[in-house]
């Protein structure tokens, strides 16, 4: 049966090459955009995802001083006295971590986390001759923070494994040095929040595209860092992981909290926007790229359409020599079906041959060089997908149609 | 598929013949019906009993009232009447394409009325060929194709058994040389005869036409009519075909005359 039927199918399609090409290119049209659409949309998101990670990690753990006080007072004794306390305020803290070998122990022995690393930030005030500039100092573990954030990349001068070779060297954020009007090699002067000055030798610029940071960010070693705020070996102010899937980030802080008495947090929770941003743009690409692929299903009912109207008198005498409603169906179905497979294929190679094309203009914002594009099988397969179901749907309707044509009407003319 | 057999055909109509013409054909129908009714049953190729139609588009009207007959098998039988008599109502309606009607139908012994529609179209693949005032091929499929086109549908036979029957047909029919053609570049007598090919195909029981001569001159009218008029002799396939044209019908076996939905005999 099947045969037959799509003898006839394939010789309906064979027989008008226009049509069947403009139907064909609504589908290429529709599936290829939304493969571009996708593609690209997730290229900025990873791109802006990669950016936001140059200098935040998925986990940080931190000693937060924040809170109530707690109030301490001597039971009362009698239920007609009364206490009162006004003006609570914190006696004695610790700021940062003085045992944060500990929790970086905790961290690592969770298998999701790959890179562990500390730092001792502090803010401070930069001094280059009359120039007072204030921003934050990152000691940093020089070896982990490139695992990490891989920071070298980022470098634009000099080297940040210098770090470790002098303990007076420091490696400052482009808009900062610019703020300075520091240069490699310049010597600067920084001041802490207790008073402490030191001199430091400028040995690297860095630009992580993320502007705030490069304003304001200056980078030492970890220990010249212990040193200048004369803290214990083990002292950090974070600790932080990076987890195999970003994703993942919230589930797997919530696995080591209990194990960590300070407070741990995933970059979600600091940062609602950005996982927002990303979302609506996913949406956005979407509802674009679905939008033409129904555009395109209405060309291919339409074209479906009129080719039933056509045939009309040939679906009748189909009919009368025996094929049923089911057949007719089939005829119409598999036309719209091979359209519809055509036009994806050609789709998607279309669709990567645009987005390759666009990885390829220049882009030269942060730390970008082109338009930023990812290729992702998932696009590609539900492309096909819904491209497919799109021209299943727009050609089953016409089809359903001229299974109902009732033979006796056409042929008695 | 629940085809049930005739258990009871009680109505005998003793149908009127027409004997203008002396055919051979006619004379043994004749000889059939008279030499027992009871072996009737076996010899039936067609049997309509008290059919009644109403069309309800406009306003209710009554096309057939209450019409019953016989066709015999090898016999060829002309409708005719004038329009609006209901004889072309009639014809689709014993094709089983048009269900919408009171009474019932049998042809081949099975009873049609009440059969689904997916069963009917596998009934007329079968055992009934058509043939309309237009020839009504599919203009993009090759001559060929369009005969070969109900036997694939049926798959009784394997594609190179249909081909060589085909070929043998358009042989018959004397379009041979044209069968690798597209059906819209052929002549209109061509083509009816095609068509005709096409409706032999699956070797019918029953061939039906609708004024299969209705487009054709007076040279493609007499060839179509002497194809049919051998096929019921040599081949004992019964043909019913409503036409305009007297002297077609006057050389059938016989004439089933309609008038305002009842047959006249």
């Amino acid at each position: 049966m099947a045969n037959i039927n799509n003898k006839i199918s394939w010789t309906h399609l064979t027989s008008k090459v226009k049509q069947l090409i403009v139907a064909v290119l609504s589908v290429t049209f529709g599936i290829s955009m939304y493969v571009f659409m996708n593609s690209f949309m997730n290229g900025v998101n990873n791109a802006q995802t990669d950016i936001t990670f140059t200098s935040m990690s998925h986990i940080r753990v931190y000693n937060d001083p924040a809170g109530e006080p707690a109030i301490l007072l001597p039971q009362r004794n009698s239920s007609d006295t009364l206490t009162m306390v006004s003006n609570a305020r914190h006696i004695n803290y610790t700021e940062g971590m003085i045992n944060a070998d500990e929790v970086k122990q905790v961290l690592q022995k969770n298998k999701d986390i790959v890179a562990v690393t500390e730092q001792v930030n502090q803010n401070v005030f930069f001094r280059n001759g009359v120039t007072k500039v204030s921003g934050s100092l990152s000691g940093v573990d020089v070896a982990n923070e490139i695992q990490m954030f891989n920071t070298t990349e980022y470098i634009t001068e000099g080297n940040l494994n210098d770090l470790d070779k002098r303990s007076d060297a420091v490696v400052l954020g482009t808009g900062l040095a610019d703020k300075l009007s520091a240069s490699m090699g310049d010597n600067i002067s920084l001041t802490t929040a207790d008073g402490v000055n030191k001199v430091f030798k400028v040995v690297g610029l860095i630009e992580t595209g993320s502007g705030s940071v490069d304003k304001s960010r200056a980078i030492i070693s970890i220990n010249t860092a212990r040193q200048l705020l004369s803290k214990n070996k083990s002292y950090a102010t974070d600790v932080m992981a990076n987890v195999k899937d970003y994703n993942d980030a919230k589930t797997i802080a919530a696995e080591v909290r209990p194990d960590i008495k300070y407070k741990t947090e995933a970059w979600q929770e600091g940062n609602a926007q950005l996982e927002s941003a990303n979302t609506l743009r996913d949406i956005i690409a979407v509802a674009v790229s679905l939008t033409i692929l129904i555009v395109a299903g209405f060309g291919i009912y339409n074209i479906m359409n009129m080719t039933v109207s056509e045939k009309i008198r040939e679906i009748a005498i189909l009919k009368a020599m025996g094929f049923d409603g089911k057949d007719i169906v089939y005829i119409f179905l598999v036309q719209s079906v091979i359209i519809g497979l055509i036009g994806g294929f050609i789709g998607l190679l279309l669709g990567f041959a645009v987005a390759s094309i666009v990885d390829r203009i220049p882009f030269k914002i942060a730390s970008f060089d082109t338009l930023p594009i990812t290729y992702l099988p998932a696009d590609y397969i539900l492309a096909m997908l819904f491209g497919l179901a799109i021209t299943f749907i727009a050609g089953y309707l016409p089809a359903r149609k001229a299974s109902k044509i009732d033979p006796v009407a056409i042929l008695r003319g | 598929m629940p085809i049930m057999n005739i258990t009871a055909v009680t109505v005998t109509t003793t149908t009127a013949i027409i004997t203008q013409t002396a055919m051979n054909a006619s004379v043994i129908g004749i000889t059939i019906i008279t030499t027992g009714v009871i072996k009737n049953k076996k010899m039936k190729a067609l049997t309509a009993n008290k059919i009644t139609k109403y069309f309800h588009d406009p306003e209710t009207f009554q096309v057939l009232k209450d019409v019953s007959f016989d066709v015999n098998k090898g016999e060829f039988v002309s409708i005719v009447g004038k329009s609006g008599s209901g004889k072309s109502t009639l014809l689709y309606l014993l094709s089983t394409m048009d269900t919408s009607y009171e009474g019932n139908i049998a042809i081949n012994d099975t009873i049609v009325t009440g059969l689904t529609q997916n069963e009917l179209a596998r009934f007329r693949n079968e055992h009934i060929g058509f043939v309309f005032q237009f020839h009504y091929l599919l203009p993009e499929f090759s001559v060929l194709d369009n005969v070969m086109l109900p036997a694939l549908k049926l798959k009784k036979k394997s594609k190179e058994e249909i081909e060589a029957r085909a070929m043998e047909l358009l042989t018959l029919l004397d379009i041979k040389g044209h069968e690798t053609k597209k059906a819209s570049k052929i002549s209109g007598g061509q083509q009816q005869r095609v068509a005709i090919a096409r409706a032999l195909i699956n070797e019918p029981a029953i061939i039906m036409g609708d004024e299969p001569t209705g487009n054709l001159d007076s040279k493609n009218t007499k060839i179509v009519f002497d194809i049919f008029r051998q096929l019921a002799k040599e081949k004992g396939q019964t043909i019913i075909a409503v036409t305009h044209d007297d002297e077609f019908a006057a050389n059938c076996d016989r004439i089933i005359e309609m008038v305002d939905g009842k047959i006249i005999q």
